[in-house]
């Protein structure tokens, strides 16, 4: 870490931290922690390995801490706040290298995020049998917020408290719903429903983006980096400093792995759903998601390098390969707004309506013939959308209009690092520093780089 | 269902941790820290139960924890020991049932949980009670509790047949209502007394 961003406020704790790491009397402990993390450079990574150095490291150090001149007649919160400056600086200084770092956790976290990009085209709560009384939107998008904040922290201590802030949004929900809705608290049995689904809806970056929810900075980190739940969790569960990882910590990350586990094993008999219904929305969305093979002519650059990971988000455009016949065609006026048209686009807007509408057609005639459900649309749409995608689309916008409120409402704000008022406060105290200040530090540092 | 009567106000939960000691400090002969499980059919009132346990305990140094899906509680006994529970609950819809080693991992307690209403849940108590037999650590202190026993005139489970299974297989039994309180504190109690002390030397 940069000692020149020392100057953010929020993260008084860490910068107290470092002050203390730079006080000469405390040369022996930088010299340990220097050559501890320089000591990583001669080894190849391997996480069990990695983590459980990591984790004698930090007992080693806490002696260390607990015997040092500087710290005499120390209080336990000191020693425990420097021994999360300790966590914090280590992880960040050794964040590449071990963070996602075999080939199996970059695979794991791709075929995670991929199933969840299907999913996320159809899944309702309904399917998790989420009582109507808890599908409160904004209860939700403050779960999604927090669930994000990981991705953009490197502390396991800050990616662990997202997960927290995250589940106790969620349980506040519950226990709220429970007392004004006279609805008797089932406790687990409604949690995890909730959470499962505000993690898939959080791993959704390409729905997101549409709807300028995230700026395109975030965009352009979340696209380097798409939501690695995988990694995140086996970071914080190798990282964490162990003693911290227990009782309430513990029990939601707990919920977060047991999420991905049910997502990872997810089939038609893990929801509530028709098992023909179940294959043929997910067939649909993989059709969605191919990548588009040919340049993209919307007027911003950055999409082009968005081709590979974007998911089948609602609104996305349409560009399976595996529907179109002709080949090297695309749909390039999905980004547009009306006013941007001109005459000279009708010639083209016109082809590629007549395009779609075969397409559509010709798709729902093979729809029907796998089988008469009622998941077959009538009447092909006239906008030369992709009717698969209409209920979604329709669905999402209106989550996405939420999201712009919940934007509006953030900005009254600043600095919020989480629901306003809620157990976070009593998160924030017990534990120094916020993923926010945290965020903002990465930031800083990669801005700098 | 009927929990709705023993739901905590908003406040208790936090309020009385302010004077509290941490109790999670360090563990001892005379302060255990406890993980319980919960296991058990959905709505047969595993988390009725326990916020029961939890809304009825009123000493004001003891640190609470009420979320909707874990909560914690120190109880005192009479041999001035002190007991933190804390207690997680599982899903009890049949498609998480995979994911409960997950939750049941390094468990000290395990409480299975049944509705006397309800034959099914018994069946679903059974399965719980083998499968942690099978994969749970073996020194797990394990309750079976037939909840809801306020509904006797609905009772479809004897209670000679909880006594039965629970004796065959080793563990406490008792019937509660989480609706009334009956036999709540005792259940908790009863756990407290069959957990295996570290010895006081280490």
């Amino acid at each position: 870490m940069d000692p020149s961003s020392s100057s953010s406020a929020q993260s008084v704790t860490f910068y107290d931290f470092l002050d203390r790491m730079r006080n000469p009397a405390s040369l022996d402990l930088v010299r340990s922690i220097k050559s501890f993390i320089v000591s990583f450079s001669f080894y190849t990574a391997n996480p069990e390995n990695d983590g459980k150095r990591v984790q004698e490291f930090y007992l080693t150090m806490e002696g260390a801490i607990r015997d040092h001149p500087l710290w005499v007649g120390a209080t336990e919160e000191e020693i425990d706040s420097a021994l999360e400056g300790l966590e914090k600086y280590v992880m960040t200084k050794l964040f590449s290298r071990t963070f996602s770092s075999t080939p199996e956790d970059v695979k794991i976290d791709q075929e995670i995020y991929e199933k969840i990009c299907l999913l996320q085209t159809f899944l309702r709560p309904e399917h998790l049998d989420i009582p109507v009384v808890l599908q409160n939107e904004a209860s939700w998008l403050l779960a999604e917020k927090e669930l994000q904040k990981m991705n953009t922290v490197k502390a396991p201590r800050e990616k662990l408290l997202c997960i927290m802030n995250c589940c106790r949004v969620i349980s506040n929900l519950l226990l709220n719903a429970s007392m004004s809705e006279n609805m008797v608290l089932a406790g687990a049995d409604d949690f995890l429903p909730v959470l499962i689904y505000v993690m898939i809806k959080a791993s959704s970056p390409c729905l997101n983006y549409q709807k300028k929810f995230i700026d395109l900075d975030t965009w352009k980190s979340i696209l380097a980096n798409p939501p690695q739940l995988h990694s995140n969790l086996k970071f914080i569960q190798l990282y964490r400093r162990q003693t911290k990882l227990v009782s309430e910590a513990a029990y939601y990350f707990t919920n977060l792995v047991s999420a991905k586990t049910f997502v990872v094993d997810l089939n038609a008999k893990s929801l509530s759903i028709e098992e023909i219904e179940f294959e043929e929305n997910m067939q649909a969305a993989r059709l969605a998601n191919k990548v588009p093979q040919v340049e993209v002519s919307s007027s911003s650059n950055d999409f082009k390098a968005l081709g590979d990971v974007r998911g089948p988000g609602p609104s996305g455009r349409i560009h399976g390969d595996g529907i179109h016949t002709s080949g090297g065609y695309n749909y390039p006026f999905m980004e547009a707004e009306a006013d941007d048209l001109t005459v000279g686009d009708v010639e083209r807007l016109l082809r590629v309506y007549k395009d779609v509408v075969s397409k559509y057609t010709s798709l729902c005639r093979s729809v029907r013939h796998i089988s008469l459900t009622k998941t077959v649309p009538s009447i092909p749409g006239s906008e030369g959308k992709n009717v698969l995608l209409t209920c979604p689309t329709e669905k999402s916008t209106s989550i996405d209009e939420k999201r712009e409120d919940d934007r509006g409402s953030e900005k009254g704000l600043p600095g919020s690092p989480g629901p306003p008022g809620t157990a976070n406060d009593d998160l924030e105290k017990g534990l120094p520093g916020s993923p926010r200040s945290a965020n903002d530090d990465v930031q800083k540092e990669s801005a700098r780089s | 269902m009927g929990c709705s009567g023993s739901l905590p106000d908003r406040n208790s939960g936090r309020l009385s941790g302010i004077n509290g000691s941490e109790s999670s400090g360090a563990p001892d002969a005379k302060n255990l820290r406890v993980k319980l499980v919960l296991l058990g059919d959905s709505g047969v009132g595993k988390s009725c139960i326990v916020l029961r346990f939890v809304r009825g305990q009123f000493d004001p140094t003891s640190k609470v924890t009420v979320g909707a899906s874990f909560l914690s509680q120190t109880i005192a006994l009479q041999d001035s020991t002190t007991v933190k529970f804390e207690i997680w609950d599982t899903a009890g819809q049949e498609r998480y049932a995979a994911l409960a080693p997950l939750y049941y991992r390094g468990a000290a307690v395990a409480v299975i949980v049944y509705d006397i209403t309800s034959p099914e849940s018994f069946n679903k108590a059974q399965y719980w009670v083998k499968e942690l037999q099978k994969h749970g650590s073996p020194d797990i202190v394990m309750a079976l509790v037939g909840n809801k026993a306020d509904l006797h005139e609905n009772r479809e489970v004897p209670t000679q047949d909880g006594i039965e299974y629970a004796e065959k297989n080793g563990m406490f039994f008792i019937e509660t209502s989480a609706k009334t309180a009956d036999n709540i504190n005792q259940l908790f109690e009863e756990i407290a007394k069959r957990l295996p002390r570290p010895s006081s030397t280490s």
